[in-house]
């Protein structure tokens, strides 16, 4: 019993001085994302593209001749969680590069992290447009998701062409929601100056019950409804207001972002989507724009060993592309010369060309919109057709 | 005995803050980072040691004083630029006087009663600077707190090579020594003492014309205050202040820190601290079942030592003793 515990002591001690110094020929590159609780839905398969891309790096030589090693940490979706891994992976694993990161918290969070210690930190799915408002840039965080301003933006593009006068809104109330409804609403009344926000729901991020929502909206017969909650809220939302009859009331004028017409979603509501209103998604494995996409989306499907395989995949994969196209322009592992390289560098990515834009370090990433339309072959909703908005005209 | 006597009289608390000056000289800013996150949560975990171990009090919400103090100093320093000299115990006042609101309600109750309350104010402290963005940042908090300014440090010798974070640890490593001898002198006071007899028998305690629930609210706030002190320590050190520093598994960490080191001792939850760090650092960098490990270490402790780490090595102590007399 006693030497139990002075067992525990001693490996503690002991682990805290045995940590790995060995900075070998392998170019370190630390993951930090969510692998645990409901985030883990679109961190797990980010990790997987980054993993897969990895691969493929190395079985083809690697960069610059050294192999790629990705280290992986789960941040549990807690911003503080993720700046002591993101800090112990410098610290500790001595990693040369960041990439990763979900939520809007962590995002910024980590970024703080990467500035102080010059690393470069390339975010793949954080959309806050903090990451990278002018005083929070610096110049080592980077890019590759859309965030808020392109999302709200490109929903109202779509809107803009919808014979609709009032739309209502429905959002989390929490950053997130509140920037893209903002983003939406500005656009929207830019683009379409007739058009009247007639109602604006505010529900709690994590809300299980969005009827009283649901009713108060209807109260205010909007003729279009836009709404940002995204993963699993949107799967709540929409099967407490099908019978409610919120569809049919607005003729299907609903448009769903935060990722509400993925694969994903789709597949987990089956029968249950309301087929008709439009969803978006960062990509789809049935959404063919070129050969290269076609075939990574093979490639995700055989790696994932799943028929239908993940759209925030590409996320992870993009991000590290971007991190080693970089390395290879900069012809280091240097950060500050791989910092320099990522300004305005533009690559070939399987959904198509992308830029790191100078100014403000944000890649002009765009998403899928569609109107989501039963598929009987495969038994769930897919765009129909996916559409990809490119943000560039609207971005500023 | 007389061993014992002879272990006790060593100043260990001292010895142990001298030696932990010297962690940064080693030159792994690893190590450093490590050393400020145990020196600022062992302050944490021993402020609920007094109303844990001491009051027989069982804090569900300790965070929320945590998070006010860390709130309170992020806030002064980022976005009124105020010296870290003003807003460090500004931060712990202010989560004394939460402490002291809350309190005054919390130890109207007892036992499960009183956990329950606890945990409510902290959650309500979590909700607020969830939903407050204007002023907490919401739930995207507030990153980069800057560094208090210590240039002066540079003129101590032996410190001039070090860098800003090890300046900053340098500084954590004295103020926590300062709060822990205060503290000591509080448990150690007669208002310690009847702290401790309430927790044995509060109803006799009572009776022999003490009032109990004075006692118990200064406790509270005793506890709230260098909560918040760590908290603001804390805010500087993680880089940013988020909701999650007042939300409950915030509260259970330090809860577990302190059942794990030994509510029975003053340092136990210290100790507690510094095992539980360590083994998350390590345990997180093989397995994300991390939980997993601590659930079962958990239980094992529980029913092998209920005394906790410091409590097990006393009785080892004990038991050396009386094989060196056998």
């Amino acid at each position: 019993m006693l030497r139990r515990s002075l067992l525990v002591t001693l490996t503690a001690a002991l682990a805290l001085l045995l940590p790995s110094y060995a900075r070998g020929e392998k170019i370190k590159v630390g993951f930090p994302i969510i692998l645990s609780g409901g985030g883990a839905l679109f961190g797990e398969p980010a990790m997987k593209g980054a993993q897969m891309y990895v691969e493929e790096i190395n079985a083809a030589g690697g960069v610059l001749g050294r192999p790629i090693e990705l280290i992986v940490r789960d941040t549990k979706g807690n911003a503080d969680e993720a700046v002591r891994v993101a800090r112990e992976l410098i610290l500790k694993d001595n990693v040369d590069f960041l990439v990763g990161t979900v939520t809007s918290a962590e995002g910024p969070a980590v970024s703080v992290v990467a500035k102080e210690n010059k690393i470069v930190f390339i975010a793949p799915i954080p959309k806050t447009d903090q990451l990278t408002a002018p005083e929070k840039l610096h110049p080592y965080v980077f890019r590759v998701a859309a965030n808020t301003t392109v999302e709200g933006r490109s929903a109202a593009e779509v809107v803009a062409k919808w014979n609709v006068k009032q739309i209502a809104t429905i959002g989390p109330d929490y950053a997130y929601g509140q920037d893209v409804t903002r983003a939406f609403v500005s656009w929207i009344k830019k683009l379409k100056p007739g058009v009247e926000i007639v109602d604006q729901e505010w529900p709690k991020l994590g809300e299980a019950d969005y009827t009283p929502f649901i009713n108060a909206m209807m109260g205010k017969k909007p003729d279009a409804v836009f709404s940002c909650l995204w993963g699993g809220f949107f799967v709540t939302f929409a099967k407490q207001a099908k019978p409610l009859g919120l569809f049919e009331a607005v003729k299907l004028n609903v448009i769903a972002v935060g990722e509400a017409g993925s694969p994903e979603t789709a597949k987990t509501m089956g029968s249950d989507y309301p087929f008709g209103i439009w969803g978006n998604s960062y990509d789809a494995f049935y959404w063919h724009p070129s050969p290269a996409h076609r075939d990574y989306a093979e490639r995700l499907s055989k790696y994932l060993k799943d028929p239908y395989p993940s759209s925030w995949a590409i996320q992870g994969y993009t991000g590290m592309q971007f991190l080693v196209e970089a390395i290879k322009k900069a012809g280091s592992t240097d950060s500050e010369k791989v910092a320099k390289a990522l300004l305005g560098l533009t690559i070939d990515t399987p959904i198509g060309r992308q830029t790191l834009r100078e100014k403000d370090h944000q890649a002009d990433r765009g998403q899928l919109y569609g109107k989501m339309t039963l598929d009987p072959a495969i038994g769930f909703a897919v765009m129909k057709p996916p559409t990809y908005i490119d943000p560039s005209r609207f971005m500023d | 005995m007389a061993a014992r006597r002879r272990l006790a009289r060593v100043p260990w608390g001292l010895l142990v803050a001298v030696a932990a000056l010297f962690v940064p000289a080693i030159g792994s800013r690893f190590y450093t980072f490590v050393a400020t996150d145990i020196a600022i949560m062992a302050l944490f975990a021993v402020s609920l040691n007094l109303l844990l171990g001491y009051g027989g009090l069982v804090s569900f919400g300790h965070a929320a004083y945590f998070g006010i103090g860390a709130y309170a100093c992020g806030i002064l320093m980022k976005v009124h630029a105020v010296p870290f000299s003003v807003a460090l115990p500004a931060a712990g006042l202010l989560a004394a006087v939460f402490a002291a609101l809350f309190g005054f309600f919390c130890v109207r109750l007892t036992k499960i009663y009183f956990a329950m309350l606890t945990l409510a104010f902290a959650q309500i402290v979590w909700a607020v600077s969830f939903k407050w963005n204007s002023v907490t940042g919401g739930e995207q908090g507030m990153s980069d707190v800057p560094y208090p300014d210590l240039s002066g440090l540079a003129w101590v010798p032996g410190l001039a090579g070090y860098r800003t974070s090890d300046h900053f640890y340098v500084l954590t490593v004295g103020l926590v020594a300062a709060c822990l001898w205060i503290l000591r002198r509080v448990v150690r006071s007669p208002f310690g003492r009847l702290l401790t007899t309430i927790r044995e028998n509060p109803e006799r305690t009572e009776f022999i014309g003490v009032d109990v629930r004075r006692h118990e609210l200064l406790a509270f706030i005793i506890a709230g205050l260098f909560a918040g002190i760590a908290g603001g320590l804390f805010g500087i050190f993680n880089r940013g202040v988020f909701p999650d520093f007042a939300y409950w598994p915030k509260s259970s960490d330090v809860l577990i820190m302190t059942i794990l080191g030994g509510m029975g001792s003053f340092y136990g939850p210290a100790i507690g601290a510094l095992i539980l760090i360590i083994l998350n650092q390590e345990i997180t960098s093989y397995t994300e079942y991390w939980p997993f490990v601590l659930g079962i270490l958990l239980i094992t402790l529980l029913f092998l030592f209920p005394g906790g780490v410091v409590g097990a090595l006393g009785g080892l102590v004990r038991r050396l003793e009386r094989m060196r007399r056998a």
